[in-house]
């Protein structure tokens, strides 16, 4: 119970409509395909498939 | 990013990857740090460890061979530590546990893991908040997939489809 009651949200996960996945705060992403690991502090992971630059989002899904 | 944070006599640094902890009572000299990769453990400037200086798997290795606690390591990304080879024989976990305690101490502090799999969805683990139509939801320790390729029928969640339609990256 009290172990519970530390645990902080430690990062924002916001999926957009019709958009990427936006995430910000402290996070480790990994991407397994292009094995790389990274700590951005906040990224935008395409969504829509329509992007040229995988696994983020390059505004493509707005076209 | 490097930290030198003063912890009872003991100093920490970290490239973002892995952290060296330096604990002078039990350095007896023996130098071999400093022979074998003074780009990062300088014992004339200061700080004197550089975590800058080196890659990672050179910096394990060198810490690897101090013949004390003096020189410790672990991973920042805490799910890292719990598999560690006995050849690591520097890791904090064979020889300065303690601070594998510590680390279990700041549990609700641990970064939030994503990742993005092969051909297939994010998955999500940890906690965090998560902002979906509106709608704002903390979710403790948890874990979500979120669908990439779109065939779902569970979106934005991951129902497995994507095996189905053969998404690839
Ligand atoms: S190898 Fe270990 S004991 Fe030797 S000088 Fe470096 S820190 Fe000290
Ligand atoms: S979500 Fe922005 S390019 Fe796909
Ligand atoms: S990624 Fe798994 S169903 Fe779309």
């Amino acid at each position: 119970m009290e172990e519970e009651e530390k645990i902080k949200p430690q990062a924002v996960i916001e999926i957009l409509d019709d958009g990427p996945l936006v995430i910000s705060g402290n996070f480790i992403l990994k991407d397994l395909k292009r094995e790389t690991e990274s700590t951005p502090g906040e990224v935008k992971l395409c969504l829509c498939g329509k992007t040229s630059t995988r696994p983020f989002c390059d505004e493509s899904h707005n076209k | 990013m490097e930290r030198d944070k003063s912890l009872s006599g003991n100093r920490e640094y970290t490239n973002g990857e892995i952290t060296v902890y330096w604990k002078p009572v039990a350095c007896v000299h023996a130098s071999y740090c400093y022979r074998e990769l003074i780009e990062v453990f300088d014992p004339s400037s200061r700080p004197w460890v550089d975590m800058k200086g080196a890659p990672t798997a050179r910096i394990i290795e060198v810490v690897n061979m101090c013949p004390t606690e003096a020189l410790t390591w672990k991973w920042n990304d805490e799910e890292k530590n719990t598999a560690i080879d006995i050849n690591q024989t520097n890791h904090i976990k064979f020889r300065r546990p303690e601070l594998l305690k510590e680390t279990g101490k700041n549990r609700g502090e641990e970064p939030v893991s994503v990742k993005v799999m092969i051909d297939g969805p994010i998955v999500i683990k940890g906690s965090f908040t998560l902002v979906s139509k509106g709608n704002t939801k903390d979710i403790k320790q948890g874990l979500i997939s979120i669908c990439r390729c779109g065939a779902s029928d569970q979106l934005p969640f991951c129902d497995g489809r994507h095996r189905k339609v053969g998404y690839t990256d």
